[in-house]
């Protein structure tokens, strides 16, 4: 689950899962759902995989969520659907998407980048909350 | 999440307020914010003051830490935010203090043409200008650099791309710093940026970046305004964009480098956000390299922006931009770190300025100014909100004595752009600008209710506390007519 919340000039994204994997997967969600209008006419034909390392789960889920920015930004590639296995201090990844269409895809925003402000991966009662404002 | 400030806020003078070191353990210096009684309100709604007080926990900062009166809710550093660290008393950089698109500033341009001239073709003109120049997310450029030309772009700056044929010497003239800021390493500036800045130079980019057709709604200085070219209802065109995507990849890749840089350098900082590195360290020295590298490529992007939009009016109007006068007037940055001598408490010092949102305006007989302004002070470009305002100011000799010689960005925001959405509900923000006479057209109309007028405070009151507290004077009140927006 989740969803965005406010901060002036940039977009906040908040997002709750059970269990560590499903957290990242849904933020890498909610970050493409910032950038693109309807998440749900991203087909999901090409696949790239994501292997990191790291100590600290909220840089992680930075250097996650930023490599997929890179690659739209590198490749035009659109994600919608993502599959994440945390193992130790290790992050494997999937993304599925494809190159980005302006015919078929309206984008919503630009994002510049994932800042570290008030970035946070939290344990709760039932599941995990993390939070990651990005700049527009 | 979005508290209000409760802090300490003291009036130092009527347009002037100071959270005193005393409000938090590790402050070096108070801070200072600049406004009046009324943005002060608003300015409160959120946690924008914290964050001046935060940065003042910078070693080696110099005097305050100071926020201009379009100060808003950044991350780490406020939007609107002045801080000058003396490298010779540990002084650091920080690359958020100059911000994720590095070297973003304001250009303008103006013509021989007046509003009468262009009204019949305005619509032609912004659908060309919307059709030829490159905005929006994922658009590249018409404009090709391989990778050893990219280098000699990264290292020299606008003289680069002028040399190419895209421009004029006078275009270097008029533009901060000459277009090129010394000391730039290619090198230092990473694959990744370079692959992301590639196809970018010469795209205007998303978010609040613009290109607009404007025309001088009103002169307050006749003199400074003569001296600029500009007279009442002249025809201009203010370009506001940076880095593109190679910025924003040095931006990171620094942060990234110094995450380690407080524990390795005794720094205590109350944001992750606001890491930095002593200027003289291995890490501080080679961010700056970058950091100039990337100004100066945002200096070729709007160049190049500049070059699209002459030869868009030349065929447009049948005429060439030569013939068209379409001269650059200045171009300044807003977003961006500069090694510049000031004075504080009676001392020649040399400063590292970063400028998050907030304009350099050097006084009149400045030595860094061009001859043609030396006597008005240094043009500041001023961008409104697309439906009300931008304004041309001139520095004074205010900005020298109280803010390291810099002035405000911009109007800054009022509104979240969750909120300026939710606000515009299923308005059409394109046919209201159009019924006040201006044509506007944006890849997203998203894009556009986000940054409808209404989500900006007005800019007029912003120029007027820059004015009154005599850190830049007014010069001309421009009125846009025509928008392009990512």
């Amino acid at each position: 689950m989740y969803e965005t919340f406010e901060h002036t000039a940039d977009l906040g994204l908040r997002v709750r899962a059970p269990d560590l994997d499903r957290l990242f997967a849904e933020a890498a969600q909610a970050l493409f759902a910032a950038i693109v209008d309807d998440l749900e006419t991203v087909r999901p034909t090409q696949k790239i995989d994501v292997s990191l390392h790291g100590d600290d789960l909220g840089y992680l889920l930075f250097d996650w969520l930023n490599e997929l920015l890179y690659r739209f930004d590198t490749e035009h590639l659109l994600f919608g659907k993502f599959d994440v296995r945390m193992e130790n201090q290790n992050l494997h990844g999937s993304a599925w998407g494809e190159p980005l269409d302006p015919a078929r895809h309206s984008l919503a925003h630009e994002v510049k980048a994932i800042t570290y402000h008030g970035l946070k991966v939290e344990k709760e009662k039932d599941g995990w909350l993390a939070e990651v404002i990005v700049d527009i | 999440m979005k508290e209000s400030y409760q802090g300490p806020l003291e009036r130092v003078s009527e347009y002037c307020w100071r959270i005193p070191k005393s409000y938090k353990q590790g402050m070096r210096v108070p801070g200072l914010i600049f406004s009046d009684e009324r943005l002060l309100e608003q300015v409160k709604k959120d946690q924008a003051p914290d964050q001046v007080a935060n940065v003042a926990f910078l070693p080696g900062i110099q005097y305050a830490s100071l926020a201009m009166p379009d100060i808003h809710w950044g991350y780490g550093f406020c939007i609107g935010g002045v801080c000058a660290t003396d490298p010779d008393e540990g002084g650091v950089i920080s690359p958020g203090g100059v911000g994720y698109d590095i070297n973003c500033g304001v250009r303008l341009i103006r013509s021989n043409l007046y509003y009468q001239d262009v009204k019949p073709h305005l619509r032609q003109l912004v659908e060309e200008l919307f059709r030829q120049v490159p905005t929006g997310v994922g658009k590249s450029g018409k404009y090709r650099f391989d990778q050893k030309e990219l280098k000699h772009l990264l290292g020299e700056g606008s003289s680069y791309v002028i040399g190419r044929g895209l421009g004029t010497s006078g275009d270097l003239e008029y533009t901060e710093a000459g277009g090129h800021l010394d000391g730039a390493d290619p090198d230092a500036v990473s694959d990744r940026a370079q692959m992301r800045g590639a196809e970018q130079c010469g795209t205007l980019g998303s978010g609040n970046h613009f290109l607009e057709v404007q025309i001088v709604d009103h002169v307050f200085d006749e003199t400074a305004a003569a001296a600029m070219g500009l007279e009442k209802d002249m025809v201009c065109v203010m370009i506001h964009s940076g880095s593109r995507g190679l910025g924003y990849q040095v931006c990171d890749d620094g942060l990234a480098m110094l995450r380690k840089s407080p524990e390795n350098y005794g720094i205590s900082l109350p944001d992750r956000q606001l890491a930095c590195a002593p200027v003289n360290s291995p890490e501080g020295q080679k961010y700056i390299a970058a950091m100039r590298a990337a100004a100066n490529f945002a200096w070729c992007n709007r160049q190049l922006l500049m070059q699209q939009a002459r030869e868009v009016f030349g065929r447009v109007f049948g005429r060439s931009w030569q013939e068209l006068q379409m001269n650059l007037v200045y171009d300044v940055c807003h977003n961006i770190a500069k090694f510049e001598e000031h004075e504080v408490n009676g001392k020649r010092k040399r400063l590292w300025v970063h400028r998050k949102g907030a304009t350099r305006a050097f006084p009149p007989n400045h030595p860094e100014i061009p001859a043609a302004y030396r006597k008005i002070g240094q043009p500041v470009i001023i961008p409104g909100d697309m439906g009300r305002a931008s304004w041309v100011l001139a520095g004074r000799q205010g900005s020298m004595e109280q803010t390291f010689g810099t002035t405000c960005h911009g109007a800054g925001r009022a509104m979240s752009r969750t909120s300026a959405v939710k606000e515009a509900g299923g308005r059409n923000i394109a046919k209201e600008l159009e019924a006040k006479g201006v044509i506007a057209r944006a890849q997203s109309r998203r894009g556009l209710a986000e940054e409808q007028p209404k989500a900006y405070k007005n800019v007029d009151d912003v120029v007027e506390v820059v004015h009154k507290a005599g850190l830049s004077a007014k010069v001309a009140r421009m009125r846009p007519i025509g928008v392009i927006k990512g």
